[in-house]
């Protein structure tokens, strides 16, 4: 097999007109949804009531009816979060680190992964919220001058958190609202029924596709871009901080912020790969979110996931090189103890089934690829597990140690975490473009200036 | 496809002699100066030959990694370029002769390697089996080896495409660098605990590879920038480099410089946030007395002053802004290791004069005449190289 090196892949297979690409891209949102998409909506609307169930007699008795015990005060809550916000990076990846290193096969996925983060940060958002206890008082996680002169703890990452995710969810936002004002425009003009047209007129802002409109379009962009990707990284940097600015054994190690971040990004894009292999079926979008597509998504995967394997490896050597038997113990507890099974999971599914796509068969074969995306976002998940209940069931004291075990409600509420993301990006398949339609012509092959006919 | 296809205007012309002949001059004057103060201070004059070693290895290992990044990465703006980085590595030969001072006199460097030092300490008996003299040199020896191999059949691959137009050596060039990227971390990791961490052998820190890392492959690119815009300035590199051939090395500086201050800061902040005497012992010695001037100007000179030299946009684009950035770069990685080092020899006092120059200019010596040898048998643009037509059409 040999590859011919002096052409450039297409981004877009097959060259479609511009008017194909806009009755395609569109035809989601003309249709009435069929009973496959209300089955799906069933499923996850299901969920999120069960989530919403458990959410309730959380509220109603304390988190009391959570699995936390004395030593193990921070468990599935803290996971589920941390396992969400890093969802959310593998979009702001997407839409502005690969557009800041003008990675054209971003265009067709950017869309989708950023509609994945606004989603993500939402689901996020939640769980410290809910870990707080009473949620009525979250009000005064925001400093404000007040009568009770009562004033957040500036110290704390956990307030940082605050701030880095408000802010992110907003930046991200307003880049992917950015992002839609052609597309809003594109979808006004062609809309039929009068409703649709007034609901996409003020959502257009006045958008008339004019030289000057794409001219500021194109700054506040590649403005945006440059804000979301310090921010980005100050997330899982900060989120990363709430473990490594302790003195715990296995939580304090200065490679953490790194490590967060590539996990996120790891855990992030096995998500969007998942999602997009439906996508791409369901809406016949095989030539916008081409096979190429994939293969590069999954070989990001295999970098980012040997980062992870990298910082494993790197804790392990440190925590018997710096000679401290607290910390070894803290590891070897981790890879042998209690928890010996999640951390074996997290290492088989972080580590070694992600090592598969070194093979090319593997990297173009849907099936394997979204086993393997399953398999990690598992893995992630267990690591955020593995790093928070291992390190607090081991409390200073060995009389007070102690055992985690889930309740139904720390499950529940897991399930319902899944189902009010599957059910928001559901809503936005059938009311938003799923691919930006100004940008994907732009990438067509006949839309280059290079590009000479007959090709 | 045939090469004809592929073949590009490409006609070799001499480096200019002033070219060699400073890089000889400076050979000569380093030489002298490095035989000097080892006569006069053995001792620390082996201390400098470990800055420079890491210099060096920075230096050559960063090129090689350049390397094989656009042949995994499958860049095309780079391919011009690519030749560079691969004449740069070839100081991977060199670099062993930098580890000899230190490796024949360990004593004179590590704390570790003291017998009576272990026996009384608790600590270092843990760390004995890594930080042991036999498996420091035997791992030290087999990275070199691999790192050689990897030199040899990356670069001879390239080599060979100049005249055989083959693209199947591209497919084998993308083999081999997959191959060298895990490698590469390794091996790197190991190469900053030995040489840099280990001569505070009480110290630890999970991020310090990645801080290596993040130095290497800075100066690195910095080497390149600088070669990129000498050769192309004199015209020895081919028609139809633009500036956003420029830009792309200017913005991939830029993001490099950022990387790094992300790793410090995020080194520095965790240390100093949890307090902890085990770890923070090592940053207060580099914030005591005359140290301490050097830390708060290692901010300024690695990320302060080059990111805003290269934060505008035409910065990106201008030869002369992306020059000062580039050398400004290629001192503050000396300036970083030589912190990150120096300290260790000399707690209280800051130890700088003439013997800290010495190897520095024996250093661009030694690299200017290496490069004016090796392109005067090798073409300084991969002109066999499949993708170059595309990178020379290459637009932002």
């Amino acid at each position: 097999m040999s590859v011919d090196y002096t052409r450039e892949i297409s981004v877009i297979e097959g060259s479609p007109s511009f008017a194909a690409v806009n009755e395609l891209i569109a035809r989601p949102l003309d249709e009435k949804p069929d009973k496959k998409y209300y089955f799906a909506l069933a499923i996850t609307l299901s969920m999120l009531g069960i989530g919403a169930i458990c959410l309730g007699a959380t509220f109603w008795f304390g988190t009391g009816v959570w699995g936390l015990n004395n030593p193990v005060g921070w468990a599935f809550d803290i996971v589920n979060f941390v396992f969400w916000v890093g969802i959310g990076h593998a979009g702001t990846l997407i839409s502005a680190i690969l557009f800041l290193f003008r990675q054209r096969w971003r265009t067709g996925i950017a869309r989708f992964a950023e509609g994945m983060t606004i989603f993500a940060v939402m689901t996020a958002g939640l769980f410290p919220l809910i870990h707080t206890g009473r949620p009525w008082l979250d009000g005064y996680l925001l400093p404000y001058p007040n009568q009770h002169h009562l004033w957040v703890n500036f110290t704390s990452p956990l307030l940082w958190d605050v701030f880095a995710v408000s802010t992110y969810f907003t930046v991200s936002f307003v880049f992917w609202y950015i992002g839609l004002m052609p597309d809003f425009a594109s979808l006004r003009d062609r809309a039929k029924s009068r409703i649709k047209k007034i609901i996409y007129s003020i959502f257009s802002l006045g958008w008339r596709h004019s030289h000057r409109h794409w001219h500021h379009y194109e700054m506040i962009y590649l403005i945006l871009a440059g804000f979301a990707t310090p921010l980005v990284l100050s997330v899982h940097t900060i989120v990363s901080f709430d473990f490594a600015v302790s003195i715990l054994p296995g939580w304090h190690t200065t490679i953490f912020p790194p490590y967060f971040v590539a996990g996120a990004v790891f855990s992030g894009f096995a998500m969007v790969q998942n999602v997009l292999i439906f996508i791409r079926k369901i809406f016949n979008m095989e030539h916008i979110i081409t096979m190429d597509t994939l293969e590069k998504m999954n070989k990001i995967m295999l970098v980012t996931g040997s980062m992870v394997g990298y910082a494993y490896g790197m804790e392990f050597f440190i925590a018997w090189y710096g000679g401290n038997p607290i910390e070894f113990f803290v590891f070897l507890n981790r890879a042998f103890g209690d928890y010996a099974w999640s951390y074996w999971v997290m290492v088989s599914c972080n580590l070694l089934f992600p090592q598969l796509f070194w093979f090319k068969k593997i990297r173009t074969n849907i099936k394997a690829m979204f086993v393997i995306g399953v398999l990690v976002n598992v893995g992630m998940w267990f690591e955020r597990f593995v790093i928070i209940v291992t390190t607090l069931s081991r409390d200073f004291l060995p009389s007070s140690w102690g055992f985690f075990t889930p309740t139904i409600f720390d499950l529940g509420i897991l399930v319902g975490s899944f189902g009010l993301f599957f059910t928001l990006l559901l809503l936005f398949t059938k009311t938003l473009p799923v691919v930006s339609i100004a940008e994907v012509k732009a990438v067509l092959d006949h839309a280059q200036p290079k590009h000479h006919h007959g090709d | 496809m045939s090469s004809e296809e592929i073949k590009i205007h490409y006609t070799k012309k001499e480096l200019p002699s002033g070219f060699s002949r400073l890089g000889f001059i400076l050979l000569i004057i380093g030489l002298i100066l490095v035989v000097l103060s080892f006569i006069t201070d053995y001792n620390r004059a082996t201390q400098n030959s470990v800055i420079i070693f890491t210099f060096l290895t920075s230096i050559s290992i960063g090129s090689l990694f350049l390397v094989a990044l656009e042949y995994i990465a499958g860049a095309v703006w780079s391919v011009p370029f690519r030749r560079i980085s691969e004449i740069i590595s070839f100081i991977i030969f060199l670099i062993p002769i930098f580890a000899l001072p230190a490796l024949l006199n360990l004593h004179g460097v590590f704390h570790w390697s003291h017998q009576e030092a272990v026996a009384n300490d608790k600590l270092l008996q843990v760390k004995a089996p890594y930080l042991n003299e036999t498996f420091f040199i035997i791992r030290n020896i087999a990275i070199f080896l691999i790192w050689w191999l990897f030199y040899k059949f990356l670069t001879g691959n390239s080599r060979k495409q100049d005249s055989t137009y083959d693209q199947k050596l591209t497919t084998t060039n993308i083999k081999l660098s997959a191959a060298f990227m895990p490698i590469f971390g390794i091996s790197l990791t190991i190469i900053a605990i030995d040489w840099l961490m280990s001569l505070e052998p009480h110290w630890f820190s999970t991020i310090f590879g990645v801080y290596y890392f993040a130095g290497t492959i800075l100066s690195a690119l910095a080497c390149l920038t600088l070669m990129v815009l000498y050769l192309n300035e004199k015209g020895l590199l081919v028609k139809g480099l633009t500036k956003d051939h420029y830009y792309s090395l200017g913005a991939l500086m830029f993001a490099f410089i950022n990387f790094w201050a992300y790793i410090a800061f995020s080194q520095f902040m965790l240390i100093w946030y949890a307090n902890l005497p085990e770890e923070t012992f090592w940053f207060i010695t580099r914030w005591q007395g005359g140290w301490s001037y050097l830390s708060y100007g290692l901010i300024f000179i690695h990320f302060v002053i080059p990111y805003a030299i290269l934060l505008p946009q035409p910065a990106k684009m201008d030869p002369l802004r992306l020059k000062i950035a580039a050398v400004i770069i290629l001192l503050a990685h000396f300036y970083d290791l030589y912190w990150l080092s120096m300290p260790s020899f000399s707690k209280d006092v800051v130890l700088f004069s003439w013997y800290e120059i010495a190897f520095p200019i024996l250093a661009v010596g030694l690299f200017i005449t290496i490069f004016s040898i090796k392109s005067k048998k090798i073409n300084l643009v991969p002109i066999g190289d499949p993708k170059m037509k595309r990178a020379l059409e290459f637009k932002l």
